[in-house]
């Protein structure tokens, strides 16, 4: 009866205040931090964006355009770097005034040691404050890319993190920054209650003109399911991401509700611990560490048996991947779109060449709120690997749990989404494969240790080249690299769902980011 | 049964068999519908997850004999790729239902059972104590006990289950599952022993067999657990049986609130946990099915309980 009343007391001021209206949305994921560089996943950027800006930012169609810079251009000198000129009369939702000197610590902030987002700034030698709108950001070697690698560099004001003490992002720990937020971006915070709600309200004060007709804007995650499409279908919430695969058909027949599909860029893999001496976890806890010979991971690749996952668990709507990308991103090299076919016979071949013919016991990593469906993905994985001798020990968690479990390399095997944040292949060959290196800001997500000679030098060659035909050709060589030591196992491309209450007009951005500013409500 | 004439004194004494079958005891149970019907529910199903692994068709922990084409498929339709067909359909790994619920049983009974049995353990010696001494040995118990009272038995169960996940190493977390959802069950539900053994101790403590034991200079360790015990056992039993059908209730809500059992040994929780995420998508035998078995189960060990307090109360005869 209370839930009745409220509904219906909501869709009265829904229909007496047309043209502004509150909004909530729920997803799986709590943003488990308002730090903007403590964290590099997308549920956190994605949620911060409508709170922080950087200098540039992503259209509806993922094209670059100006945010707090109005325009920049290559500097002529040895080596290399971009000039950006900033907007003049941009305010923090705090009152202070936006200039080069926020930059300037933004950068320091989120590309020192204790920050997630320093592999964005590998190969930033300086970024230097010309005087008050214009800054150099300098790189060792020219990179062409450079503006389009920034989109999620969030800018905070300098003088609000020193006052508050939160000069350095706490990556698994807390302080100020982590529970408050100072942007310049269209909505402020007005409320955050970790894992509970999270309430954004719009800035009066924002330079640019509001396309949106919200008046609150509330986020609740909800991790179950079927709970997230019942308060969907009752109008508790406005908007869910994700829709569950199992009741996107469902719901394409409901009145009331819109189901929005698209193809994320997010490709679903398998990582391995390889740099590691000794196994973790199992029944072979403290033996050597099969997974460093290739062989073992070749094992693995052509045990799992994607079609079938596709097929149930994913109901057929997600593609196969090949490559740490999708084929519609920069530098995919449709040439080696070929797979490891599933072949439970070659696989046992293959562990009884590398010496396993009885398998082994190993401890697989996953999480249980972040992927579409991962839980139930690890445990399929869990059963095709047993069916060739791999006795993996499950243990899924929240994101919240996951991450600190992975940093402290805490796994033999792990479940890991990615998406380049470049829309270019060689996003996932800096993080994902760059031998780790804190100093260089490289492999900051490369937590199994993937190393190779090869691939470190190919790197700076892939983001200095400017000759497209060239690139793609060095891209090649590296794919060809990473697939034939199966540095990871690629298994599809996430499918992206949301729903929507059909007054919800919104934009649904092929990297999953939910941008409030494009929301209206009829 | 009657062609034996029971009233005649010169035939041979009954049996012992005869003399339970004549017991009040039994025959309130054999006039008790109710009684005999929910025995019977509790005996097939106890039998079936003792019998589990004879009666399964599959082996559903054992993730090498999975395959992930059989997933979703309709009870007693064959699926679609693999042609293979289930009684009660599969889950979205491809499991038997059917045998899922068997093996899921299993943990669900053992859990109960041995939660009871540590509850029991706590709650009767700590009512004992607390009875015969008296004074602040009492006072503590007791007061400790209405502390405990007052919060939820689900929620102290969550606190201990959080406490001891916590101090348990990471690597032995999935073995030790089910042995802190005894402890913490357990432990969570010894309040209701303790109170009832304290009322019966305080009775029995005034009652001339105690007095004349006291006398002949018995210790009291030998008085409460030799003498007092055995005669405050009968609440217990009916406390007990109850408590069962709340510890299988509890294992089921933990479980299902993904604290409790490992996905990769599901017990009845696990799997109605399983199965709610598939209720709207036309799934309905994932969660059907087991939630149907938990329901049973615990309705017909309740109404076995309730019966039993009725038969062993003097006051309801």
């Amino acid at each position: 009866m209370q839930r009745f009343l409220t509904a219906s007391a909501m869709s009265l001021t829904l229909a007496s205040a047309a043209g502004a209206a509150p909004f909530s949305w729920a997803g799986t994921t709590d943003p488990q931090t308002m730090d903007p560089h403590a964290v590099n996943s997308a549920p956190v950027l994605g949620f911060l964006n409508n709170v922080y800006e950087g200098l540039v930012r992503r259209g509806k169609d993922m094209a670059i355009e100006p945010a707090l810079a109005t325009s920049w251009e290559p500097i002529q000198s040895d080596g290399g770097g971009w000039r950006f000129t900033l907007r003049r009369g941009v305010t923090f939702h705090g009152g202070e005034d936006f200039t080069a000197e926020d930059v300037v610590f933004s950068y320091e902030r989120a590309a020192s040691p204790e920050a997630d987002t320093a592999s964005w700034f590998a190969g930033v030698t300086d970024v230097i404050a010309v005087n008050d709108y214009t800054v150099d950001i300098l790189t060792a070697a020219p990179n062409p890319i450079f503006p389009d690698s920034i989109a999620n560099w969030m800018i905070m004001d300098a003088g609000w993190a020193a006052a508050n003490g939160a000069e350095r992002p706490a990556k698994d720990a807390e302080n100020f920054a982590t529970l408050n937020a100072n942007g310049t971006a269209a909505f402020q915070l007005s409320e955050r209650q970790p894992g509970l709600k999270t309430v954004l309200t719009p800035f009066d004060g924002w330079w640019g003109e509001a396309e949106h007709n919200i008046t609150t804007a509330t986020f609740t995650p909800i991790q179950n399911p079927a709970t997230a499409v019942a308060a969907l279908l009752s109008g508790d919430v406005d908007m869910i991401n994700p829709v569950p695969i199992q009741d996107a058909a469902r719901l394409d027949g409901r009145d009331g509700v819109e189901v929005i599909r698209g193809i994320e860029a997010r490709v679903i893999m398998l990582g391995m611990a390889q740099g590691a001496d000794l196994l973790k976890y199992g029944a072979n806890e403290g033996d050597a560490n099969p997974f460093t010979n290739v062989k073992v991971r070749q094992a693995v690749a052509h045990a799992v048996n994607v079609p079938a996952i596709l097929q149930t668990i994913m109901r057929g709507s997600a593609e196969p991947a090949s490559q740490l990308v999708s084929p519609a991103m920069r530098g995919y090299v449709p040439a080696l779109s070929a797979r490891p076919e599933y072949d439970p016979a070659k696989a046992r071949d293959l562990l009884r060449s590398a010496g396993y013919p009885d398998g082994f016991g190993f401890g697989l990593k996953c999480p249980n709120d972040r992927y579409l469906n991962d839980e139930a993905v690890c445990q399929a994985v869990v059963s095709m690997l047993a069916q060739v001798g791999l006795d993996a020990e499950l243990d899924a968690m929240p994101v919240r749990n996951y991450w600190p479990e992975l940093r402290e390399d805490n796994f033999d095997m792990y479940l890991l989404g990615w998406s380049p944040g470049t829309f270019d292949h060689e996003h996932p060959i800096r993080f994902l494969l760059a031998t780790p290196n804190p100093e260089k800001k490289l492999g900051s997500w490369n937590f199994g240790d993937y190393s190779n000679a090869r691939i470190d030098t190919l790197l700076p060659l892939i983001q200095s080249e400017v000759d497209d035909s060239k690139r793609q050709a060095l891209m090649t060589e590296a794919v060809g690299i990473y697939q034939s030591e199966q540095a990871y196992v690629p298994l599809y491309v996430q499918p992206l769902v949301w729903g929507a209450r059909d007054n919800i007009t919104l934009t649904q951005r092929p990297d999953n980011f939910f941008i409030l500013r494009w929301v209206t409500v009829k | 049964m009657t062609e034996m004439p029971v009233d005649r004194p010169d035939v041979i004494p009954p049996s012992r068999l005869r003399r339970a079958w004549d017991s009040d005891f039994a025959w309130s149970f054999r006039h008790s519908p109710v009684a005999m019907v929910s025995a019977f529910f509790t005996a097939l199903l106890v039998l079936s997850a003792v019998f589990a692994p004879l009666l399964a068709t599959t082996n559903p922990y054992d993730p090498a004999s999975l395959n992930l084409m059989n997933g979703f498929t309709a009870p007693g339709t064959p699926n679609a790729f693999t042609g293979e067909s289930f009684l009660m359909g599969t889950d979205d790994q491809g499991r038997d239902v059917f045998s899922t619920i068997l093996y899921g049983m299993r943990i669900s009974l053992f859990v109960g059972f041995a939660a009871v049995l540590l509850a029991m353990l706590i709650g009767v010696t700590l009512g004992l104590v607390a009875g015969y001494r008296g004074g602040w040995v009492e006072t503590l118990i007791m007061r400790t006990a209405d502390v405990q009272l007052t919060f939820p038995a689900i929620l102290v169960a969550m606190l201990i289950f959080g406490i001891a996940k916590g101090v348990t190493p990471v690597e032995y977390r999935d073995q030790m599952a089910i042995w802190v959802l005894i402890l913490a069950i357990g432990l969570s539900d010894w309040v209701q022993f303790a109170r009832v053994v304290r009322g019966a101790t305080l009775v029995e403590r005034k009652k001339e067999y105690v007095q004349a034991a006291q006398l002949i200079g018995r210790s009291g360790f030998a008085i409460t657990f030799r003498h007092i015990l055995p005669n405050v056992l009968s609440p217990v039993l009916v406390i007990a049986t109850i408590s069962l059908a709340l510890a299988i209730i509890a294992e089921a809500t933990l479980s299902f609130l993904g604290v409790g059992a490992p996905p990769t040994q599901p017990s009845l929780g696990t799997l109605i946990r399983i199965g709610q995420g598939f209720l709207f998508s036309g799934e309905w035998w994932i969660l059907f099915f087991p939630a149907v078995t938990l329901l049973v189960l615990a309705l017909s060990v309740n109404l076995l309980g309730d019966w039993l307090r009725d038969a062993l109360n003097p006051r309801m005869r």
